[in-house]
Parts: structure tokens; C-alpha cells; sequence
């Protein structure tokens, strides 16, 4: 029963037994999940972390109603560090707290699951919310990799590939920064290098992936 | 209202009415006659005194005349007595040296005659002596001078054949005065033929000295006179007065035609005459003094007379006006006295009320024992409760309505208990307003038994939730890991799957069940209306101050201007609201806290910067505080910390805020003290 996936999943609740029933269930379908019997314990483990953005996908299971910190606060606290996107929450509620649940779904937790939750619907939606978290920070990833590769581009290489990207042939790119057509082609063959793709085509795709 | 009591307010409008407007003419009249009495008074007085006067100058003058009457009297007395004595003095016809020591005696007896003379019968003088008291003038001046009176006095004795005497003549002497000298003759005669005659010389003004008595010559001024008025001799007093009184007579004596007069004086400046005007003035004067007296009594009592009405009126007035039932019984029970307003009340008229002892009428039959022994009670002196107690009475129709009685004795003048006197207010409107009150407090608990009933249905379906939750996660993990093992394919794992589906299948079933309750205790929960804070505070202020007075704690509600409007469940918030006052109140319920104040406040709150608004309601107290280990468990279902607390009214505050999508936090208070605060969304924004 060793986690297959390489992710993260946090269960925060008061009640052990539940917490011992969700890692055993979670566990069941091989994915790991760390516990907390309060939010003011899954603070202190954010807190005390290296790096405020979590690595691998991960997913918070939260119980609404709790002594001290709720549910609801620690959400508030969350969509505060702007975590609630890379780290899906979702709400554990009893039927009272159904309607402040849906208002928490509202304000972008990921989803909510009434107890007592019928078996693996629970985990398949856990399994969803991984799913965003690790397009997400793949997505994040690549962002960063292409914000990478961009710095390393000269002033008039920049300047070429914006030409580029906007579908210009090399002769207007010449004609636009006043320069001959062979230095062009150098500088968009080495554009091509250091972006690391093979044509035109594909770095207009990298770019506009990076800006969406 | 009954024809009687109509009839006596009318009576007492005219009455009010007639008096102002009788008032004017009245005075007018008043003032005429007052005038008219003063003049007539004043007339009496003026004509009494004027009469008065006339009397007492008739009477002065009467008394003059008598006086004036004796005193010629008396003069020719001395007269005549004179003339005797002259006579006298010829009885033995004397030598005339012998006579002239009779004569001379004879003068020495009458200081009035200045001379006497023997003289013949043709007036020879014989002899003649004068009078010692004087020295003797007719030596210096002569007797010739006064021959002619002389012979005129004789010539008339001679007529008349007896004593005459002749007009007066004036003889200066020798100090620079002079006397009025009237000369006497007495013929002496023998048989028919005269032989001589005898002159006595008189000084007139000791005539009137002489002969007159000391009173008279006290009061008047008496002289002689001429016929025509003039002074001869005066003697008497010299009056200072200008009311002169004179009465005159003739002295008719032969040979001269003299006058005594007699002059009476009284002062000018005397303005009362005499005791009779004094006394009448004085009686005038009192009579005038009484009438105003009485004027002024009568003023004063007609005057008391109408503010006596006045007040009467205006007490009538007030009675009538008054909301609230009077009734008098004396010491018996008799109703003696009933006034309109209860009369209204009881819809009976006063007449049907008055008199009535015993069971009265507006008692009702089914509670007439019960109000007699207690007005035996009260005819025992047994004094009624002060505040008044509360009864039931009915109208003439035969409902029923329940009064407040408000009984005191009544003490009349003397300081006795004359009876008993009674205030009466028809309570039914209060009992309505109660009945209303009571009604909403009903409204109010009843709420609160299903918010409790709700809350439980919660935390029981929240508590069973957790293990439901517990056994379908370990089934259903149970499932998955016989799914993945390949032995879980056999037989006995096939058997094992069935019953651990069945096992989640059950749980799922008993969570639907709690749904199912849950749903239908809380089905209202999705009623949310904008209200105002206010109208929440209004309210449960009132059960509020009905716990705070029990508590003798002060409670003070402040909402913020400009307070948004609450987007809530009216009802539930409340609850919340009442159940945070009570346990503040509840906190502050302990002999060392003195200062025990209550102070529930809203606010809108802070933004938090999700954009929406919320209002902060905040229930202060300056109770002893929460300490730590209770802290932990404040919201804890079923904790609690008084005695008959079921430990679900926090559970339920914080479930309805939750349910707002608020939060419900508390803090201590300084310097002691909890603050609990709860937020609410405000309305139009969501």
C-alpha cells in the first residue's frame, strides 16, 4: 500500500476517528494524506514550511465545524496566501452547515461532501482536485521555464521573436528594425535555440500558453 | 352617560355661565346705590349738625333773654332799694348835719352812688355829700355843669310825683377816663306840697358791678345803652368770639328810656357746637362705619361666594372629566357618592348605584359572597392594601371587566372615618395590552424550544455523521482494497464484498434518515429578510428588561448611525441575540459584582476585504469573566456551566451565525467582563 502518485493530501478534522477513517480509505486507493486535528496545526505546518508554494499536487480535506479556528476561517486564511487555487479545498460538512458550505464553494473551494460520505465519491473527488492542482502547478512550471528561457534572450533577439510571433516574414523583420535579412535569421535560429522548439508555430504556442 | 349626570353637568355650565355675566350690571347697580347711601348720609349729617346748631342758638339765645330779664331785675331792685334808703334818710327831717352823716353812711353801703344832695324845693342845695371810694370830681369840675340833668330829673318827679331820674351824661375825670353819671331825684314831700328834693348822683357802670351777680357778669358783656344803641356803661368779660348772641330790655325806669343789653359770645373754630351735634356727628360717623363695614363684609362674603361656586364648577368639572371611577360608601357600605366616569364604567345610572348596601349591582352574582366578606373585612378596620388590588366587575349588560380598586378611608372635617373612598380603573385595555405581550413572549419562547429542538436535531445528526462517516469510509476502503487483491477474487472474499457493501449501503441509509430529520426540524432555515438592527433590538428588549429588572441590571442598547440593514433569519438571529443577553446578564448574577451593566451594541463592521458588508453585534457584560479551561469548551454541545442549562444556547448562537455565513467570537472584556461579537451580512449587497 505504497502512494503511487507523488502527491500530497491533508486532512484536517477533529474528530480522530474520522481523520483515521479517511487516511485508511485514502490510503485504499494509494494516495498518501497527512493529518491535523486543527487548523491552527495545519497553519503551523504551512508556516514552518520552506516555501509558501506547495511542489507537488495537493488536496485539503477540511472539516467545517471545529473548536477554535473553523473550517471557514482557515479558508478565509488560505484564499488570504492565494493557496486555494494550487491546494483545492474540500469542505467536509455535516447537513447544518450546507448552506455556508455552498457559499464556500462559491468563493472558490473546490467542492463539498456531505457526511457521511458514500465511499470512493469521496476519493474520486479528491482525485479531480489533485488532478487541477497538478495541471496547475505544471501549468505554473511551464510559465516559469518559459520566463526562464526569456531572460536569457538579448535585447535585439527579444525584439525579433515578437516580430516573429506576430507572423511577420524575415524581410519586414528587416525592414522594421532596420537591419540586413541574414542578421534576422541568425537571431531567430538562435531565438529557436535557446526557446527550445523548431519552429514558428511552436513558439507562438509557448508564449501564449505562458500568457494565458 | 346617564341622563342624570347629563343633566348635572348642564346645571353646572349655567351655573358657570350665569356668574361672570351678572357680574358687570350687578356693580354698576352696586356702586349707584352705595353712592346714593353715602350722600344721603352725609345730607342726614350735614342737616343734623346744622339743626343742631339752630337748637342750641335758640337755646343759648332763650337763656340770655331770662338772664337779661333778672338782671334788669336786679338793677331796679338795687334801684328801688336805693331810692328807699334815700327816703329814709328824711324820715326824722334831720338837721342837715345830721343828714349828712346819715348820707354818708348810706354811702359807704352803695358804692354806686357817687353824690347825694339835699336840695329845697327850689333846688337850692342844702347839703350834699359824696362818696369816700372816689375822690370827689364834682368839687374840680363843678356842679353847674350838670344843672340841666338836674333840673330835668326833678322836673320829671315833679310830673310824676315821685322818684325820676335823667339821662346820662358822660363826666370826665381827672386820670384821663370818665364815668357815665345818671342823676336821681326824689322829690320829698309833705302833704301835697314838695319841700326839697333829694339828688343821688349814680355811676352807671357801678351800678351794673353792684347789682349784678358773678355768673352773669362772667358769661356776657352786659351794658346800658341808649335808645338808638349807644354805650353808655360796660361791664363783664370781653368775648373773643364772632358769633355774638345780645338781648336787649328797657329798663323802664321814669325819665329815661335805658337799655340793658346783654352780649353772649361763642368761638368760631368750635366745630361741634355742643354735645348733641358731637354725639350726633359721633353717631353718624359710626353709622357710616358700620354700613361700610358691612358693605365691605358683604363684598368680602359675596366675593367667597362666587369663588366658592367657581371652585365648585370647576371641582364639578374635573369629576366629570375624570377617567377614573370614584365611589364613596360610608362606614355601612352604603354607596354615597358615585361620579360619572363610573358611572360609565358600570353603565348604571348614579341613581340605580346610590344607596345600595349590601351586594351591589355592578358585583357579579357568581362573586357577590366573595366581594361582601370582603367589604365585612374592611367595615372590621382592616385597612386595604395601599397599591389597590384588582377585581372584577360587571356592566349593566352583564359583561364582565376587571378594575384595579385603589381604597382609602374617608376622613371627614372633624378628623373622623366617615367611610371608605374608592378609585377604580377599568384595567381590561392593560389586560389586553398584557394578554399581547404575553402573547409575543410566548411567540418568543416557543421560537426558542424549536431553535433548541433544532439545535439538537443538528448536533445529534452532526454527532452520528462522524461515526456513519467513519464505518462507510472504512467500508468503502475495505472495498477497494479486496478489489485490488487478488485473493479478495475467492469465494469467501466475494462474501466478505457483499457484506461490506451492505455495511456502507446501511451507513448511507441512517445518514439519509438524519438528513430527513434534520431537514424537517430546520425546513425554515432558508428565510432571509433585510431587517433593520433596531427591530431586532426592539424586539427582545422587552424580555430583556423584564430578566434585567429581577437582575437589577442596567441595560443600555446602541446601534450606530447609519447601520446597514441585516440580511437574516429574523426569528433565529433573535434568539441568538436573547440567549447572548441572558447569559450576560446570567454572568453578572453574583453578590460581588456591584456595577452591573448590559450593553448590546451594533455596528457595521470592518470590511474584510471580500467586498461584502457585514454589521457587527456585539452583547457586552462586566460579569467575572470566562476563565481558560471553560474557554476551551465554550461552544461545546451540551456544556454547560449553570445548573439547569442544557449547554445548547452558544451551540445554537454559533450555529445560526454560521448559517449567516458570520462568525461568533467573544473576548474579555476591560477591566472585566466578556464581549461576545457576532457579524451578520448586511442586506443588499449579497
Amino acid at each position: 500500500m505504497q502512494p503511487v502518485i507523488d502527491a500530497r493530501i491533508f486532512i484536517v478534522d477533529d474528530d480522530a476517528s474520522v481523520r483515521e477513517a479517511l487516511a485508511w480509505l485514502l490510503r485504499s486507493r494509494r494516495l498518501h494524506s497527512q493529518v491535523f486535528d486543527s487548523a491552527e496545526a495545519f497553519q503551523q505546518q504551512l508556516e514552518s514550511a520552506p516555501g509558501a508554494a506547495p511542489e507537488q499536487p495537493c488536496c485539503l480535506l477540511l472539516d467545517v465545524r471545529m473548536p477554535g479556528l473553523s473550517g471557514l476561517a482557515l479558508f478565509d486564511w488560505l484564499i488570504e496566501r492565494q493557496l486555494q487555487l494550487a491546494m483545492p479545498v474540500i469542505f467536509l460538512t455535516g447537513h447544518a452547515d450546507v448552506p455556508t458550505a455552498v457559499d464556500a464553494v462559491k468563493r472558490g473551494a473546490f467542492d463539498f461532501c456531505e457526511k457521511p460520505f458514500s465511499g470512493n465519491v469521496l476519493v474520486d473527488r479528491v482525485e479531480q482536485a489533485l488532478a487541477r492542482s497538478d495541471s496547475l502547478l505544471q501549468a505554473r512550471r511551464h510559465a516559469a521555464k518559459v520566463r526562464e528561457r526569456q531572460t536569457e534572450l538579448t535585447e535585439r533577439e527579444r525584439d525579433v521573436m515578437r516580430l516573429v510571433v506576430a507572423g511577420l516574414p524575415n524581410k519586414l523583420i528587416a525592414d522594421r528594425l532596420d537591419i540586413s535579412i541574414r542578421t534576422v535569421e541568425v537571431h531567430r535560429s538562435r531565438v529557436f535555440d535557446k526557446m527550445e522548439v523548431a519552429s514558428a508555430v511552436e513558439l507562438a504556442n509557448l508564449l501564449r500558453d505562458w500568457q494565458g | 352617560m346617564t341622563q342624570e349626570s347629563q343633566a348635572q353637568s348642564e346645571n353646572a355650565g349655567t351655573l358657570k355661565g350665569l356668574l361672570p355675566a351678572e357680574r358687570s350690571p350687578s356693580t354698576v347697580r352696586r356702586r349707584t346705590l352705595w353712592s346714593a347711601l353715602v350722600a344721603l348720609v352725609a345730607a342726614l349729617l350735614a342737616m343734623l349738625v346744622w339743626l343742631a346748631g339752630i337748637y342750641e342758638a335758640n337755646q343759648v339765645q332763650a337763656r340770655l333773654e331770662r338772664d337779661v330779664a333778672e338782671a334788669v331785675g336786679d338793677v331796679r331792685a338795687v334801684f328801688a332799694h336805693n331810692a328807699q334808703g334815700l327816703q329814709a334818710l328824711q324820715y326824722s327831717h334831720p338837721t342837715p348835719n345830721a343828714w349828712m352823716i346819715d348820707a354818708g353812711t348810706l354811702l359807704r353801703e352803695h358804692r354806686e352812688i357817687l353824690r347825694v344832695e339835699w336840695r329845697d324845693s327850689a333846688l337850692q342845695l342844702q347839703a350834699h355829700v359824696d362818696t369816700p371810694f372816689r375822690v370827689p370830681a364834682f368839687d374840680r369840675q363843678g356842679r353847674s355843669d350838670v344843672q340841666s340833668e338836674v333840673v330835668a330829673a326833678c322836673a320829671n318827679a315833679r310830673r310824676f310825683s315821685g322818684p325820676a331820674y335823667a339821662s346820662s351824661y358822660f363826666m370826665p375825670m381827672a386820670d384821663g377816663l370818665g364815668l357815665e353819671v345818671m342823676e336821681f331825684c326824689l322829690p320829698l314831700q309833705s302833704g301835697a306840697n314838695v319841700t326839697g328834693y333829694l339828688i343821688a348822683s349814680y355811676a352807671l357802670r357801678d351800678v351794673l358791678e353792684g347789682s349784678l351777680t358773678r355768673p352773669m357778669t362772667q358769661n356776657y358783656q352786659i351794658s346800658f345803652t341808649e335808645g338808638d344803641g349807644t354805650r353808655l356803661a360796660v361791664f363783664g368779660s370781653i368775648g373773643r368770639g364772632s358769633r355774638i348772641f345780645t338781648a336787649r330790655q328797657l329798663m323802664n325806669l321814669p325819665g329815661t328810656s335805658m337799655v340793658l343789653r346783654m352780649d353772649s359770645w361763642r368761638a368760631t373754630p368750635d366745630l361741634f357746637p355742643n354735645v348733641l351735634t358731637a354725639l350726633v356727628t359721633a353717631m353718624s360717623i359710626a353709622l357710616v362705619s358700620v354700613l361700610a363695614l358691612l358693605g365691605k363684609d358683604m363684598r368680602r362674603r359675596f366675593k367667597a361666594e362666587h369663588d366658592l361656586a367657581d371652585m365648585l364648577a370647576f371641582r364639578k368639572a374635573m369629576e366629570d372629566s375624570l377617567v377614573t371611577g370614584l365611589r364613596a360608601r360610608d362606614l355601612q357600605g352604603r354607596t354615597t357618592y358615585v361620579n360619572p366616569a363610573f358611572c360609565q364604567m358600570v353603565g348604571f345610572s348614579a341613581e340605580e348605584l346610590l344607596g345600595h348596601s349590601g351586594s351591589a349591582p355592578y358585583w357579579p352574582p357568581e362573586s357577590g359572597e366573595e366581594y361582601r366578606q370582603r367589604q365585612l373585612i374592611r367595615q372590621a378596620g382592616n385597612l386595604p392594601p395601599r397599591e389597590g388590588y384588582e377585581s372584577v366587575f360587571m356592566r349593566k349588560d352583564g359583561s364582565r371587566f376587571p378594575v384595579l380598586v385603589i381604597e382609602a378611608p374617608l376622613i371627614n372635617a372633624q378628623g373622623v372615618q366617615s367611610g371608605w373612598m374608592s378609585a377604580l380603573l377599568d384595567i381590561s385595555e392593560q389586560r389586553r395590552v398584557e394578554e399581547l405581550s404575553r402573547a409575543g413572549l410566548e411567540r418568543l419562547q416557543a421560537t426558542a424550544r424549536l431553535a433548541t429542538v433544532g439545535e439538537m436535531a443538528s448536533l445529534l445528526s452532526h454527532e452520528l455523521n462522524q461515526p456513519l462517516a467513519v464505518i462507510s469510509g472504512y467500508a468503502a476502503g475495505s472495498l477497494n482494497l479486496l478489489r485490488a487483491d487478488p485473493q479478495g477474487a475467492g469465494p469467501i472474499g466475494s462474501e466478505v464484498r457483499l457484506a461490506l457493501q451492505r455495511i456502507a449501503e446501511q451507513a448511507e441509509r441512517a445518514g439519509k434518515v438524519i438528513k430527513s430529520v434534520h431537514d424537517y426540524v430546520r425546513r425554515r432555515d432558508q428565510v432571509r429578510e433585510a431587517v433593520a438592527p433596531q427591530a431586532l433590538l426592539d424586539a427582545i428588549l422587552p424580555l430583556v428588561h423584564l430578566q434585567a429588572r429581577q437582575l437589577s441590571v442596567r441595560v443600555r442598547a446602541e446601534v450606530e448611525t447609519g447601520t446597514p440593514c441585516v440580511q437574516c433569519d429574523r426569528t433565529m438571529v433573535e434568539q441568538v441575540l436573547l440567549n447572548l443577553a441572558r447569559n450576560a446578564m446570567q454572568a453578572m448574577d453574583s453578590p460581588t459584582i456591584l456595577e452591573r451593566s448590559l450593553l448590546i451594541g451594533v455596528r457595521a463592521a470592518k470590511t474584510n476585504g471580500t467586498g461584502k458588508k457585514w454589521v457587527e453585534f456585539s452583547v457586552t457584560d462586566l460579569g467575572e469573566g470566562i476563565g481558560p479551561e471553560v474557554q476551551q469548551q465554550l461552544f461545546k454541545p451540551f456544556f454547560t456551566t449553570k445548573a439547569e442549562g442544557m449547554g445548547l444556547g452558544l451551540s445554537l448562537c454559533r450555529t445560526v451565525v454560521e448559517q449567516h455565513g458570520g462568525a461568533l467570537e467573544f473576548a474579555a472584556n476591560s477591566p472585566h467582563g466578556t464581549v461576545f461579537t457576532f457579524t451578520l451580512p448586511a442586506a443588499g449587497v449579497a
